[in-house]
């Protein structure tokens, strides 16, 4: 039973959290989702190379540092304390386990890639029609001689516009397959959008895209063990995000209520407003300790790593709505401006709760496996 | 950064398991398993604390030249735990985790030598005299006088919520001794013995019918000064060292793991309300799964703040989150336990359970006929008792007034 980070893992901790402090800047990153290129590509790159986080969880064979859940832990609470919008989950940690999964000649030149910065990967999975289950994506790929040619379409690709390369789920014979797509390929179809939490997302159209045979990552049908894992590690993380942002947020809150004045007094010495913060100070530490629970089982065998998920992330998506709900409550109507930083948390506190799976899912989720 | 326990844990875990399975008898375990409250049948739970004591594992978490157990905080969280999920009976909270602290911090070798060895055979037996009818959350504003009159105070007034009042022997208490500026002031803490003239005990009949509670009056009762812990007017200071212990070393998890696998099989048992078990109700087992998935978290919690223990660190105000957390969610729990209960959950069987204390006007059927099976007797009766985890130990708000200064600064 312990509780402690490693050196290695405080350093990591420190090392990000200072750099994000001085070169992180909150508005700069709005205008670059708002009006630029929707992310900051330098950042990026110090990323790979001043702090090496895309690789920290990635064996040392793919130019990583070897770590594991706890390592993305430390790195996806740092970057939701300072809201950072670049797709670390997304590429880092989802697309990377998929690929590391994968584990064939073309998985692994873009995994190196990937951690080496070079490389930005988004996973195609939801559909209109199947919304989050991907388990039941419409999408096909049929084998035409050696190549695969896939038909469909996908909608809320995260990262899609700022990716370099897509992985797309697609019906085969056997089952679920997983695919990778270079961004730019005949056939692909790409509308892009900004989502209500500053990033950048698309909506794809398959028509006739013809792949090589070797596009195809993992076996034939056989993708679902492996994505249904990466969904947890998603959903772990955005849980360690989350917490990062709701701290940030409960400061900012306590904070306010020290400071205003009304009815001669500051608010904050209200009971019923006092109360209020107690509870979102215990929703969040019931949050520090559930990302304690889904991080530590994410390697345990599929079902108990799905109960601590699921209970995790229940957890969080509750604690969010609340701690994210009350903060703008707290602040009254600067909390709804964009003046301030808690209503540009809240925005991405509200899209935590139904990435990787609702609160709702995974409550039904955790009731299916605690069944007796 | 790891959940698992270390081999030495381990091995003790499985000593108190051989143990637990070889002491607690059948009749103990039901004594335990039917409890309506937090406190458990009177006589079982001293027959447990026999056989606890000869074993020397009574007061795990007393000093051990007073007969506690050179034990690590893991091994007290271990033993705890298992004796829980076991369904072994609770023992008094009031002697052995609470006045005996006072007694060994505060205490004259006199009142430790006579106390301490009678509180672990279960010769002595403690009530608590804190609150009064005007003094709740303002405990501090307590007022039952006691006058100085040579070697003795001499106390006249009221304390109320006295758990086994009618059952204890003694009574450690807070009382008036002189009037300052400052209420905290002038409080004395005194160890009372209940055999005194002058004291009346008056049951209090809770909404499940049972006789925990008292009221207890006080007319002229001599109590030797020999009998106060720390000094004269000076009974706050023992009286906020107890209050840590009373709000726990949190174990609440354990618990509350059992009763949610209760809840669990018992609405496997019963009928759904649009067909099939209600296990497989969408609205219910989602409403249960919530609650047991607060419980996992909340385990996670009650490890980290004793890891945190175990490397040196203080509670602090992490014990009133713990409290507010534990109790709230067993007052889900109960109210799930109820729902599951179905129809036969709202008759009223006692004699089917293992109350507290004394039930009231309550005559058992002849034949000692039950409807449906001894939870669902228990059910209601534990809702009922079970509201008074919210108020009792400092209520919930008064934690959340703590919780506000010591951890948000407000």
């Amino acid at each position: 039973m312990d509780f402690t980070l490693s050196d290695e893992q405080q350093l990591l901790r420190d090392g990000l959290t200072r750099f994000l402090a001085t070169r992180y800047d909150l508005e700069k990153s709005r205008s670059a989702a708002k009006t630029g290129a929707g992310w900051q590509p330098e950042i990026w790159r110090a990323f790979a190379d001043e702090l090496g986080i895309l690789g920290a969880a990635m064996p040392e064979d793919v130019g990583g540092i070897g770590g594991g859940p706890v390592e993305v832990m430390v790195i996806a609470e740092a970057l939701g304390h300072a809201l950072v919008i670049e797709p670390y989950v997304d590429t880092a940690v989802v697309a990377a386990g998929l690929l590391r999964r994968a584990d064939g000649g073309v998985a692994n030149a873009l995994l190196e890639n990937v951690v080496a910065g070079r490389a930005i990967v988004a996973l195609a999975a939801a559909e209109a029609e199947s919304g989050d289950r991907w388990q039941d994506a419409a999408a096909t790929a049929r084998r035409d001689g050696s190549d695969w040619v896939l038909d469909g379409a996908k909608i809320m690709v995260v990262g899609a516009p700022i990716a370099t390369h897509l992985l797309v789920t697609a019906r085969t014979t056997g089952g679920l397959s997983l695919f990778c797509v270079e961004v730019g390929a005949a056939g692909v179809e790409l509308h892009g959008y900004r989502t209500i939490d500053d990033r950048r997302a698309a909506d794809l159209v398959l028509t006739d895209l013809r792949l090589p045979a070797d596009a195809l990552l993992g076996a034939e049908g056989q993708a679902w063990p492996s994505l249904d894992l990466a969904r947890d590690e998603g959903a772990a993380a955005v849980c360690a995000e989350a917490v990062g942002g709701m701290r940030r947020v409960l400061a900012d809150t306590v904070e306010y209520c020290k400071q205003r004045q009304q009815f001669g007094q500051p608010i904050g010495s209200f009971q019923v407003l006092q109360h209020r913060m107690v509870d979102m100070h215990m929703e969040l530490e019931q949050s520090i300790a559930a990302v304690y629970l889904a991080v530590l089982n994410l390697d345990a065998e599929p079902t108990a790593r799905a109960r601590a998920v699921s209970a995790a992330k229940a957890t969080i998506g509750r604690a969010a709505r609340f701690i994210g709900q009350n903060a703008v409550q707290l602040h009254g109507g600067m909390g709804m401006t964009e003046e301030l930083a808690i209503g540009h948390y809240f925005k991405r506190l509200t899209v935590v709760q139904y990435e990787f799976g609702s609160t709702d899912h995974h409550v039904a989720r955790y009731a299916e496996l605690t069944k007796e | 950064m790891d959940l698992t326990w270390s081999p030495t844990d381990i091995a003790f875990r499985d000593e108190v398991r051989a143990f637990l399975k070889d002491k607690l008898t059948p009749e103990l375990r039901r004594a335990g398993r039917l409890m309506t409250s937090v406190y458990s049948d009177h006589e079982a739970s001293l027959q447990w604390q026999a056989i606890l004591h000869e074993r020397g594992w009574a007061a795990p978490a007393w000093p051990v030249e007073y007969g506690g157990c050179d034990w690590s905080l893991t091994q007290h969280y271990v033993f705890s735990r298992e004796s829980t999920l076991a369904g072994a009976p609770a023992l008094s909270p009031m002697g052995i985790r609470m006045v005996a602290h006072a007694i060994v911090a505060f205490g004259t070798q006199a009142q430790k030598d006579f106390f301490l060895p009678r509180i672990l055979t279960g010769e002595v037996f403690f009530c608590q005299g804190y609150s009064e009818p005007e003094s709740g959350s303002d405990l501090a504003s307590l007022s039952m006088a006691a006058v100085d009159d040579g070697d003795d105070l001499v106390c006249t007034g009221s304390k109320i919520w006295t758990t086994h009042a009618g059952e204890a022997n003694w009574m450690f208490g807070l009382v008036r001794t002189s009037r300052t500026a400052k209420k905290q002031q002038g409080i004395t803490f005194v160890l009372i013995d209940m055999t005194s003239p002058g004291i009346q005990i008056r049951p209090l009949v809770m909404t499940s019918g049972e006789e925990i509670q008292n009221q207890v009056f006080f007319d002229e009762v001599r109590v030797p000064k020999s009998n106060v812990i720390g000094t004269i007017d000076d009974g706050w200071t023992v009286a906020k060292y107890l209050l840590e212990f009373e709000r726990g070393g949190g174990a609440h998890a354990p618990a509350l793991q059992v009763m949610a696998a209760e809840v669990a099989a018992a609405a496997a048992s019963q009928p759904g309300p649009a067909g099939g078990s209600l296990i497989d109700d969408p609205a219910f087992s989602r409403k249960l799964a919530d609650a047991r998935i607060r419980t996992e978290v909340l385990e996670i919690l009650e490890y980290r703040v004793l890891a945190a223990l175990a490397g040196g660190g203080h509670p602090g105000s992490a014990s009133s989150m713990l409290k507010v957390l534990g109790t709230e969610l067993s007052q889900a729990l109960t109210e799930l336990a109820m729902e599951a209960a179905g129809p036969r959950g709202r008759a009223y069987q006692p004699h089917a359970t293992s109350p507290g204390g004394p039930v009231a006007e309550f005559e058992p059927p002849a034949d000692g006929y039950v409807t449906g099976e001894p939870w669902q007797a228990v059910a209601p009766l534990r809702y009922f008792n079970d509201r008074a985890g919210s108020i009792y130990a400092g209520s919930n708000e008064i934690q959340r007034n703590i919780l506000a200064k010591a951890e948000l600064g407000l």
